[in-house]
Parts: structure tokens; sequence; C-alpha cells
């Protein structure tokens, strides 16, 4: 039994955030009907929709499938009062990700544009920081040499420090999330007028099969294909994610490059091929993907612009800094500064912006495929 | 009744009959009847000429009958109706034309017999002669001063009627009189009542037709229409008046939230009905009645009573959007106040749909579809809803500081009309308990003729379409004023100026006619003799099919000239092989899917002789012994649907006849007769496309029992 009392500050934020009169839900349950990824168990988005439109906060914290979601918005055309199930959804999933967050603080600067300064001056100040530290802060003499202004032991050794931070920050956020995932669902189900149903006070161990299962699908992106309103968006995010993998690997060689071998690669090495392609797919995902939001295709707000731009940017600004290496410009040197600033942006913030979502849907699909084996 | 001696048969051959039927054939047979004075044949008996020609024959041969031999009788054009003259149909159109092969000899069959059967029975019918009640009354009554009533009066006398309007209580305005304002709250301080209830009682008082009675209760009603007696009663002494037509319009009451154990409204103060908070509201006090504090949490139960077949099984219209209502009256009085509505489904039919949005829109108000278990008792008198079946898919406790229970809507007694009938001093109930005789067909019509129910009495509804009933039925009401004074039937056999005239030295005071009819129309004397009204009649002839004397006939359609139909054919004897199968055929709906069975060119068999009846109620047991006698190897009597969703005209006409066809089995046993030779077909009017099947299948049983034994006795 769940004893209501609405969360009206919350209903107000939902609204502020999506712009939906989310209260007008009249409960018909044309966003399951038109669903691809709901099943017969969930009955999602209908159920959250519900619990959206009575402010049920803490249960919608808990839920791990408002991740089941892929945001392709046939359920916000199908809605016949317009309350845009979908966009509640992403509401939520941005809610949940600022909610688990520790530190807080840096996921409150993502949500508003008054920290935006805060948010890139942050990074960029460390940044410095350490080039002082190091003693390079200065544009070299002579051809471009990146390695010249910024040492690759010193690269390597405070990027890797960074990320292993930020991934510390994410491991707790995620753990917070299925911790609290796992309560509510134990909660609900000790029901003292179904007493059959309260047995697995433990988490169910997620299988193995499940796992893989949620990899296989995510990889395939079979759950965006799945969408009719919007197909372009499963393309663009499929370029996006492949190219951001091959990205990953190279980037990961040329850690080891720098290393064991010479480094800058030429730019007939395999790995160098591999690296220009992987930018080229992130960079025509990403356009597309802000060119759909500029068609107004696809809604958003500032915490998804701001992580999309700097996505977009990152991968414009390492173009630029290859080709000014291969051109010898003169502003070599201040691109690749900017550069760096970027590649801290998405490293420093990715448990606390939309980028958490690889994470936090991963698990979450996890725990909904496992939960659906156990029961 | 002017009888009918000199008769012209006109035979029409346009629309393919001159081409499937020798016209000629039929005019030598028509001939050969002495009371047939003139037969002929056109080619366009609809046309400006044939009618022109029709007219001067009438006054030179001077007939008193005719018969039209062509269309449907449904079909016939109305240039072909004399009001001075008696005149028959023989329905060789859609009757046999249409439907059986052109030039056949069975086909030719058909329509001979056809003729002889409408030669047979004009020469036993004529021209009613109506009856009219002496000097009939045009006024109204009007039971019940609510908004329906006060509108009924007021459209009655915009119409030009003078209407007496009485009302028990000491002011008009019934249920409105404690309604803070109507669906939907205006908002404002000055609210809607104002155009739906001040204004009407300006023009009320101002009419100068219009007659008040106040403090007055209404003590009986006897009489027919155009000839209603009522006696009133106030405080000053009794008073009567004499009115054609009477509306009932007293309202709705409650349901009784005692019988509601589930939510133990006796039990806790803070439950509330609809009713008692919308008083509240007019007196501007909504406090929780336990303590008089300001409720912050207030919940709603849709429903309470209401589509539960423990209770009531129906949807009273009204309740939802009265819940939005106060809800909109809650909210602007407390604007802290957080309100839940638990619902099985918002009904908020056509335009009001926009109503329950923008309530919806209100972040303070929280619906869910859900079904209250139990509710618990808290300290304070607060109480606990436990919600059960909520879209949640898991059981809810609400906290209430309030609650409020939607009770539905009961008709008031319509024992209040205090009738002086035979057949009780209330309107006979129909479905869930209201007096409405067909929503559809017939709204406002109730079992009793010259009265009409309107508003939530006879369906539960809200003020606008309460208003609407308003009209609607006073337009009845002056029909039936109107058609009483030409001496014909009001509904639903319109225009009707035959009536049934019973031959009293005869009667056995058996009671069967004043059991049976469904309209009330029979009274009786101590002795138990009927005593017929004809105004409340409806012509539809149950009682001419009860009546075992066979004392009962109309002018125009009488035990007689349906006998004399039946055994005016010749029937072919047995070792022919060719049956001939009798079928009674309601005129309402089974008959109408005829025509249209035809009018698609379904093929039925030329063995089939169809005789239409007024219901198949009204048929009486001789005519199926006289059809056995004759020769007839079996009997359909095709009627309209009964029970729950019936669709028979006179309500219980096909029931009756379900009644009637066990008695009628039990005879053929003792006549040693299979009980296939009659069997009874209920028909709706689209299954017009079921008509080749059934007569065939019915063929085939016929052709398995064999012909019938007193055939060529």
């Amino acid at each position: 039994m769940i004893e209501i009392s609405p969360d009206i500050a919350f209903i107000e934020k939902l609204q502020g955030a999506t712009g939906s009169q989310l209260t007008t839900c009249m409960q018909c349950g044309a966003c399951t009907a038109s669903c691809s990824l709901s099943e017969d168990q969930d009955v999602f988005p209908r159920k959250q929709m519900i619990m959206a439109a009575w402010g049920m906060r803490d249960r919608l914290m808990a839920d791990p499938h408002v991740w089941t979601c892929h945001q392709c918005g046939d359920c916000s055309v199908s809605c016949p009062r317009g309350v845009k199930p979908g966009e509640i959804l992403a509401a939520l999933r941005q809610e949940q990700i600022v909610h688990y967050s520790k530190p807080a603080f840096l996921a409150r600067w993502m949500q508003k544009p008054a920290f935006f300064p805060a948010a890139i001056l942050f990074p960029a100040a460390i940044i410095i920081l350490i080039l002082s530290l190091a003693g390079t802060f200065s544009i070299p003499e002579g051809p471009v040499d990146y390695s010249e202004f910024f040492s690759h032991a010193w690269l390597n050794g405070s990027f890797t420090a960074l990320f292993v931070l930020s991934t510390i920050g994410a491991v707790i956020g995620l753990r917070r999330f299925t911790r609290n995932v796992f309560t509510q669902r134990t909660v609900q189900k000790t029901n003292p007028d179904k007493p059959d149903q309260g047995q697995s006070p433990q988490a169910p161990q997620p299988a193995l099969r499940g796992i893989l299962t949620v990899l296989g699908r995510i990889m395939s992106h079979r759950d965006f294909n799945s969408c009719d309103e919007q197909k372009s968006r499963s393309v663009t995010h499929f370029l996006v994610f492949w190219g951001f993998i091959l990205l990953l690997f190279v980037t990961f060689f040329a850690i080891l490059s720098t290393i064991f071998f010479e480094y800058p690669l030429s730019i007939l090495n395999p790995i160098k091929i591999a690296g220009n392609l992987g930018a080229m797919m992130l960079l025509a995902g990403s356009s597309f993907m802000i060119l759909n939001r500029l068609r107004k295709r696809d809604q958003s707000n500032y915490a998804d612009w701001f992580f999309l731009l700097s996505f977009w940017l990152l991968t414009f600004s390492g173009m630029l800094v290859e080709g000014a290496r291969f051109h010898e410009w003169s502003f070599a040197y201040h691109l690749y500064f900017f550069h760096l600033v970027m590649v801290w942006i998405i490293i420093l913030y990715y448990p606390y912006t939309k980028f958490a979502h690889f994470l936090y849907r991963t698990v979450a699909m996890i725990i909904t495929r496992s939960g659906r084996q156990a029961g | 009744m002017k009888e009918s001696k000199n008769t012209g048969v006109y035979i029409c051959s346009g629309c393919n009959i001159g081409d499937a039927i020798d016209t000629d054939k039929l005019q030598s047979i028509a001939i050969e009847y002495p009371s047939v004075k003139q037969c002929q044949v056109h080619p366009v008996l609809c046309s400006p000429e044939a009618y022109l020609k029709l007219n001067d024959e009438i006054n030179e041969q001077q007939l008193d009958s005719l018969i039209i031999a062509g269309c449907s009788p449904r079909h016939a054009p109305d240039s072909l109706k004399f009001s001075e003259v008696h005149s028959e149909s023989v329905n060789l159109r859609e009757g046999v034309a249409w439907v059986m092969e052109a030039g056949h000899e069975d086909t030719q069959a058909a329509a001979e017999d056809y003729l002889r059967m409408g030669i047979a029975r004009t020469a036993a019918s004529g021209l009613p002669e109506p009856y009219i009640p002496d000097a009939p009354e045009s006024d109204i009554l009007v039971l019940g001063g609510g908004i329906t009533g006060i509108h009924s009066a007021l459209e009655g006398a915009r119409a030009g009627y003078s209407v007496v309007l009485v009302e028990k209580e000491d002011k008009l305005g019934g249920r409105l009189n404690n309604m803070h304002d109507i669906i939907p709250a205006s908002g404002s301080k000055q609210t809607n009542l104002k155009f739906f209830l001040e204004e009407k009682l300006e023009e009320l008082d101002a009419s100068t037709l219009i007659t008040v009675h106040k403090n007055t209760s209404l003590e009986s009603i006897e009489g027919e229409p155009g000839k209603f007696l009522a006696k009133l009663k106030n405080g000053k002494g009794a008073s009567e008046c004499k009115v054609g037509s009477v509306i009932l319009a007293n309202g709705w009451k409650p349901y009784d939230p005692a019988k509601l154990t589930n939510l133990g409204y006796t039990d806790h103060k803070n439950i509330i009905t609809q009713v008692e908070l919308e008083t509240m509201q007019k007196e501007d006090r909504i406090l929780r009645p336990s303590d008089g504090n300001v409720p912050s949490t207030i919940v709603f139960i849709q429903c309470a009573g209401s589509r539960d077949k423990d209770h009531l099984p129906y949807c009273s219209n009204v309740c939802c959007l009265t819940s939005l209502k106060q809800v909109s009256y809650i909210r602007q009085k407390y604007p802290e106040s957080r309100i839940f509505i638990i619902y099985k489904d918002i009904r908020t039919p056509g335009k009001n749909e926009h109503i329950y949005r923008e309530v919806q829109k209100d972040n303070h108000v929280f619906f869910t579809k859900g079904r209250v278990d139990r509710i618990e008792k808290l300290e304070n008198d607060s109480l606990r809803m436990i919600v059960e079946d909520n879209l949640l898919g898991e059981t809810i406790s609400i906290r209430a500081d309030l609650v409020v229970a939607a009770t539905g809507m009961e008709p008031n007694q319509s024992d209040d009309l205090h009738l002086l009938y035979r057949k009780g001093e209330g309107l006979p109930d129909r479905k869930y308990g209201f007096p409405d005789s067909h929503f559809i067909c017939f709204p406002y019509e109730t079992q009793r003729t010259g009265i009409y129910a309107a508003g939530a009495v006879r369906t539960p509804q809200g003020i606008q379409a309460c208003m609407e009933d308003a009209g609607g039925a006073v337009v009845k009401a002056i029909q039936c004023i109107e058609s009483t004074k030409r001496g014909e039937a009001v509904h639903p056999r319109s225009g009707d100026k035959s009536y049934p005239d019973l031959y009293m030295q005869r009667c056995t005071d058996c009671k069967r006619c004043t059991e049976e009819c469904p309209f009330g129309s029979y009274d009786e004397t101590e002795k138990g003799t009927p005593l017929p009204n004809p105004a409340r009649c409806r012509r539809c002839g149950i009682c001419m099919g009860s009546c075992p004397e066979r004392i009962i006939n109309f002018d125009n359609y009488s035990i007689h000239a349906i006998s004399s139909m039946i055994k005016s054919i010749p029937i072919p004897d047995e070792f022919e092989e060719k049956p001939r199968v009798l079928a009674f055929v309601c005129e309402n709906d089974a008959y109408p899917a005829f025509d249209l069975a035809a009018l698609h060119r379904h093929r039925i068999s030329p063995w089939l002789r169809i005789i239409p009846v007024r219901c198949i109620g009204s048929i009486n047991k001789i005519w199926l012994s006289d059809a056995l006698s004759a020769g007839y190897d079996g009997i359909l009597q095709i009627g309209c649907k009964p029970g729950e969703d019936y669709q028979c005209h006179f309500i219980t006409g096909s029931e009756l006849m379900k009644t009637r066809s066990e008695n009628i089995q039990e005879t053929l046993q003792t006549m040693m007769l299979e009980p296939e030779r009659i069997e009874t077909v209920f028909l709706e009017i689209d299954e017009y496309h079921r008509i080749p099947e059934i007569i065939d299948d019915y063929m085939e049983t016929i052709e398995d029992i064999g012909p019938n034994p007193f055939k060529d006795m």
C-alpha cells in the first residue's frame, strides 16, 4: 500500500522543464499503446504519467523504467491531450541524474545557464594551473608540436587522474541509483495485502545472459530502430555511438604510442585513419542532432544543449587541431588549448550531464530485464 | 362505420408489376366480385392524371371504397388517399413482382390471391368513424415546478396553450433552489442561476396563460386524453381542473447514501453527498461537519452506488460534471486545498469535455480511476481511503479531511400522478424504473397516452437536457390534444381514426382486454365489465387479439375482415405439392423489413401469403384455427424483438405473443397437429436479409412434416 501525498513543487518543476500541462493526462493509455518499447508487464509510460501527475517524486526517482524510453516521440504524437509523455520522461531522466549525482553542485551547474561561466572557467583554470606547474604555459616556437605545449607525461597523467576522479563520482551516483531502485522494489513487493509477493528483499542478481542481451540491444540500436515517429534519431545516435567508441580505442592506442612508440602517428597509420573516421562519424552525427533540434523535431533544454554543443565543439576543435598541425597554423596552440578545455568538460562532467545516460540506461535496462526474468 | 358496398379496384402495372404479372387476368378476377363496381389497370397509378381519373370515378360511380393494387401500403402515394373513401392496398410490387420470378404461374397465383384477399378485406371493412370526446380540453397540466416544469409551462404558453403548473412546495425552482450554480459554474459572484431560474420565473409571472398552484398536491387524475379531470388540494381547500394532456416533471431524488455500506456514510461525520456540498456552497460554508474546520484534502468518490448492480445499475449522467463544478468552488475558496477524484470513468458528454480539461489543469486536483475498497477512521474524524483497482497497480491510501460521495439520481415516484386507472395510479416502470417507453423511437411517451414524462423523472440528466425535454414533452402534449380533437390516434399510429369497438352484449367480463392492454385504456365497473377509454388507446389491437369472444373490432381492422382474407383464396390440394404458408407480419418493423428485402430483390417463396397486422399481439386465435381449417400448411407470426431491448412499438405485444404461443402449441397438440405448424419469429428491421432464409427454412420444415391433414376437408 502506498500513501499518496503529492509533491506539487515537483509537478510544477516538470511542467516548467517540458512546457507540458501534464496533469491534463486523462490516463487513456494511448502512449502505452503507441510505444514500441512498452511491454505487457510495464504499462509504460502510462504509469509514469500518473505518478508524474500525482507528484510522486520518490517513486519516480527510483523507477528504472524511465530509462526504457529512447524518446522517439511516438507517444507525444499520439497523445490526445498533447501532454508529451516522451518529454516528461526525458525530464525525469535528467531529474534522476541530478538526484543521484555526488557532488551535487556539479550536477546543478549543468542545469542552469547562470552557472555556465563557472562550468567553463573551472576546467580552464585547472588546465592553466597544470600547465603552469609543468612550466610550459607559453606558445612554443618552431613547427607545431603539441607536446611542446603540453608534454605527454603531464597530459596522460593529469587526464587519467581526472578520468579516475569523475568515474568515482559516476560510480557513487550509479550505486545510489541502484540501491534506491532495489529498496523501492522491496517496499512495493512487501505488500501486506498480498504477502506471497514479498519474498525478495535482496536485489536479484542480474544474470549474465540478461546483461549480454542488453548490451546487444544497445550496440545494435534495436530499441531505437523500433521507433515510428523519428527514424533519423536512430541513425544519428548510431553514428555518434560508434564514432565515440572508435575514438575511445584510438585514444587508448594513442596513449600507448606516446609511451612506447612514436607520436604523432603518420596520417596513413591504420589507427590514425580509424581516429579520423571516428571523428567524422561523431561530427556528422552530432551535427544532425543539432539540426534536428533547431528544426524543433526534438525538444531540448539548456542541459541538453550544453552537453550536445560541448560534444560537437570537442569533435570539431579536435579536427581543427589536427588540421592546424598539418598546415602550421599560427593559432594552433590556441585551438589546442580550447580543445583541451572541451575534453576536460566532457570527462569532468560526464556523470552529471546527459552523457551519464549511457551508464544509467545500461544499468536500468539490465535491472528491468533481470526483474522481468526473476518475476 | 360506413360500410363498403361499391368498391373500385385500380391495378397499377408500373414499376415492373406489368412485366411480372398478367394484370388483365387480375382485372377479370376482380370484376367477378359483386361488390366490385369498377376495375381498371393503369400504367402509372401515382401520376396526377390517375388521381384526377380516380377522383372523377369516385364521384361518378359513387364509390365508397378503393382497392389500390400496386406498391406496398408503406409506399402508396398520398395522392391516392381520399378522406371520404375507405381504402385498402394490395401489395403487388414489393409483395410479388419484385420478389418472385416474372411470368411464373406461382407468381401469378400469388398476385391473384393478394387481390382476392384485398377484396375480401374491403368487403368486411369500412371508413372508420372517429371517437371524439365531448368538448375536448386544450389545457396542459404540468406536475412539478422544477426547471423542467417551469420550462414546460413556458414552452406551452409560448405555443399558445394554457398551462396549469402544480408544485407541492411554496416556491418554484425545485432542486435549483438548493444549488449555488449550474454546470459550468460561472466562477464569479453572479452565478448562472440568474439565466436559468430567475429570468424564467419573471417570464412565468408575466404570462397570462400559466396558472401556478404552489403548496398544492395533485390528489387524482381521471378520464382520458382531451378529457382529464385533475383534482388538486392545498391549504385553502380542494379544486378541480380539466386538461387535455399532462406532463410529469416531478424530478429526482439522490440515491440514499446510507445504502452504501462500503463507504460507511452513516458512521463517518465527514462523508457528505454532492447535494449536501452544494447546499454548503450556497450557504458559503464548506467546512468539515465534525468540527467546522476548513478541509485541506477533499476526496470525491464518483459513481458512489452508480453503475453498480447492487445499487443503481445506470450512469446518472451529471455526477462527474457536478463534481468538476464543485471542485472549482473549493479550489476558488481554498487555494491551498488538494482534491482527489476517484472515478470509474469520467463521463463528460459532448463539449463538457472542456470542463474536465480545465479542472485537470489545476495542479492541486488529482484524478484516478479506482474503486474505494473501504474507509478507515483516523484521529480527529479524518478518514483514510483505501483505493483498489487503480492505475498504479497497487493499493493506495489517501488521507482525507472531507469526503464527497457522488451519488446518482433516482426518479421520483410516478405514483404522484394518482391516476384513477384500473392498472394503477402511476406509470409502469420500464428499464431501471424510469417510465419512458422507448428513448429512441418515442421519447417522452409513457405507457399512458396523454401523459408525458420530462426531465430527470424520465431519464437522469442535467439542466440543459431537462429544458430540451420540456420542449419535447410539450410538443407531444400538444400533439395529443390536437389529435384527440380530431379523433385520431396520437402515436405511433398517428392519424388513425379507427378505435376498438366492443360488442358488450357478448362480453363475459373475462378481463383479458383490461389486463393485456399495455396502455391501461380499459377501466372496469365494480362487476368487472370493461370500460373502454378510446382516447387512451393506441390502436394496436392487442385487446382484439386477446378477446376470446371476438367482440373487439376496429372499423377497418376486424376479426371478421382478416378471417375473410384467410378464407378468400383457393388452397391447392395436397397432390399438387404446392404448400401454402400464411404469415402474419407486424406492420411496424417486420413488414418494412419485407419491403427492404424486396428493394434488394431478395427472392421470397411464392407459396407464402402475407397478412399485415398492427401488432403481433393483435393476432386472434380464431385466425389461426381458420387458417388451419382452410388448409394452409403452416403459419408464421413475425413480430418485433421482445426482451430487455424490446422493439415492440406497443411495448408488450411481442412478450404477450411469446406467452400466447405456448398456449397455442397446446391447442395444436389437442388438434393432433404438429407444433411446427405455427411458428413465431422475431425480426429486427435491419435483418431484412434474413427473410429469404427464414421463409425457406420454414418451407423446408413444412415439407418435412407434410401437408396439413385438414386440407380439402
